[in-house]
């Protein structure tokens, strides 16, 4: 899923101070799951920012509303009354969903979130990066574990001489990702692989190739 | 988030209420959220007994304090109230 | 084997000479006299001297620059590379470049990560892992062709290494990772500085049971240490050393004013040592902002003079 992170309350006030009926529209699938962004998470922010306004002696109105996904059209019609109400939208979805939106509607759509990664709930509170999206997976080759997502310089054939007892030489709170994979590796049995030198990679397919696109004739109406 | 060290350093969030002074005869406003089944009947028997409590206290009857969602809070300030009380 | 470079480095190698290397630090600002003055300090001791590219990720004086600044004193830079922050174009537009200034050695590295440095917030490339970049300046040198596959006119002779740490995680891939950097084409190894010699040696032998030293040159990284403060430091904050606790203890039961005197005698006796380890090609002395000490100790350690080929 998308993981995201709220902005602080004052960069989101700068954004919205010179509005009149501000719509703050949560994202109730990716981001909700790590509880920012969702149509309750919207709700909060709503009031706080009402709040917010109150304090700062500035008349505005401030509501809130939500849908299912805000990069998908058709979860936009039963909300269409609320965001042609307001003359601004703070959006509470990832970064996908604050430019479809914005794409949509001809007023301002403001983030809400910071969009941090892909992730995984590895337990409740704790979100994990797990995937960078390169548009080419090597995971067959790497025990399941992805050095371009984990390992903080992408390396493709091992661990920098940083890797110091399973951590990598950033931070110890982040496991060494080649550490993960030389593991897997071993419990499989496949440690014969690791000497297989990994392609050089063709990053034409990540965002190096510019935006990306895919088209299927076979689901279209 | 994660800790992690790509993650720029938060700046520190300016305070989002200033403190205000205090007028001399101001009383908070406090709104409690009581629970049916022991908060809520603890403050009837006050009731039943004639006991008398500070009348800046209103008292809401949930039927569970695990009824209490954010949004309960969050109204209660926006329309003023100073402090809740949550019991049960 | 004949050599394939004109590389003074790779000729002492092949002619079975114990080779002495040691490296400079560019400086924080654009005058090159600072890096002239530490290569004068060692150009008689040692036979290349390696320019480090932005270690720790702090900015400096750019390696290419530096190695050409040796090269117009008539001394041998080893060009360090790091794939952090460059892409394949600009890789290979470097060693070109190098090239041009008929700079002979490259050694291929990933790089510290940029945290470590005054770049914190700053990008990291790594279009290209140091594995890649050996298998890049190999392609350059023995096809004559960019990676894009098209001819390039002169290609560089380079001789090519790379870095190997035989005391970081996890063990158990220590050997089967260099061999996978002879696999992408290193012909010489520098290693990160040994203190633990016991470690380094059961690492050796088990490189030579595969017969890897046949296949790739192994220089033995020293360092000489300063103080006791500095033991358990590198101990205890820099990634990826292992600095036992004997030396350690050697270093802080010395009285302070000796410390230093004695730092070098361990790196010393460590090269006494391991000049007798199979496969133990020659050493790699870096001695961190101590230059003016590589000579002593290359003389004391009996690798003095230096052969010429």
């Amino acid at each position: 899923m998308i993981v995201g992170e709220q902005k602080p309350i004052e960069e989101l006030w700068e954004s919205i101070k010179g509005h009149q009926k501000v719509l703050v529209f949560g994202c109730n699938t990716c981001v909700a799951v790590c509880q920012q962004g969702g149509n309750k998470e919207a709700e909060i922010l709503a009031s706080l920012l009402r709040m917010k306004a109150t304090q700062e002696g500035v008349e505005m109105e401030i509501q809130d509303s939500g849908i299912e996904r805000q990069c998908e059209h058709e979860f936009f019609e039963k909300a269409e009354g609320r965001i042609q109400w307001a003359d601004a939208v703070l959006s509470t979805a990832c970064g996908i969903g604050v430019q479809f939106m914005a794409e949509k509607y001809a007023k301002p759509v403001y983030p809400g979130l910071n969009t941090t990664f892909l992730g995984a709930v590895e337990k409740l509170g704790h979100y994990v990066e797990r995937c960078q999206a390169c548009g080419q997976c090597i995971l067959a080759a790497t025990g399941g574990i992805c050095p371009i997502a984990r390992c903080a310089k992408r390396l493709l054939n091992g661990p920098c001489g940083g890797s110091t007892k399973g951590h990598c030489e950033i931070n110890k709170d982040v496991p060494c990702a080649w550490q993960l994979i030389v593991d897997r590796l071993q419990q499989l049995n496949l440690m014969e692989r690791y000497e297989d030198l990994a392609p050089i990679k063709n990053w034409s397919t990540d965002r190096a190739g510019g935006p990306r696109k895919l088209v299927r004739e076979d689901v279209q109406l | 988030m994660t800790g992690q060290a790509h993650a720029a350093p938060r700046e520190e969030a300016p305070p989002i209420e200033a403190p205000r002074e205090i007028p001399p005869d101001w009383e908070p406003s406090i709104l409690a959220f009581a629970c049916h089944y022991c908060a809520f009947a603890a403050a009837d028997l006050a009731g039943v007994m004639r006991l008398s409590y500070a009348p800046n206290v209103k008292i809401i009857r949930l039927p569970c304090t695990g009824k209490l969602d954010h949004s309960y809070v969050l109204r209660a300030f926006e329309r003023g109230v100073d402090g809740l009380f949550v019991a049960g | 084997m004949s050599a394939k470079t004109p590389s003074r480095l790779e000729k002492i190698l092949r002619a079975g000479h114990l080779a002495v290397t040691s490296e400079c630090g560019p400086p924080r600002g654009s005058d090159p006299k600072e890096i002239v003055h530490k290569a004068e300090m060692i150009k008689n001791h040692v036979d290349a001297i390696n320019i480090t590219d932005n270690q720790t990720s702090v900015c400096r004086l750019c390696s290419l620059a530096s190695c050409i600044h040796l090269k117009q004193l008539g001394l041998e830079p080893v060009l360090q590379m790091v794939t952090r922050d460059r892409n394949r174009i600009a890789l290979q537009s470097d060693i070109l470049g190098a090239a041009s200034w008929d700079i002979h050695n490259i050694l291929c590295l990933s790089g510290d990560h940029q945290s470590f440095g005054d770049s914190p917030q700053g990008q990291n490339v790594h279009d290209l892992d140091s594995l890649q970049l050996l298998q890049t300046v190999r392609k350059m040198r023995d096809e004559g062709k960019f990676l894009g596959g098209d001819d390039i006119k002169r290609p560089p002779a380079m001789f090519v290494g790379a870095a190997a740490n035989p005391f970081a995680d996890p063990f158990e891939i220590r050997v089967p990772r260099l061999a996978k950097k002879v696999k992408a084409g290193a012909e010489f190894i520098q290693t990160q500085c040994i203190y633990n010699l016991e470690k380094f040696e059961l690492w050796m032998r088990q490189l030579v049971d595969r017969g890897l030293h046949e296949q790739v040159y192994i220089l033995a990284g020293l360092t000489p240490m300063k103080s006791a403060g500095m033991a358990r430091y590198m101990k205890n904050r820099v990634p990826g050393m292992d600095v036992p606790d004997a030396v350690v203890k050697r270093l802080a039961d010395t009285p302070k004013d000796k410390q230093a005197e004695e730092g070098i005698k361990i790196c010393i006796e460590s090269i006494q040592r391991l000049k007798e380890v199979k496969g133990v090609a020659g050493f790699h002395i870096m001695a961190i902002e101590w230059e003016e000490k590589v000579p002593g100790i290359v003389e004391a350690a009996g690798l003095y003079p230096r052969p010429s080929v």
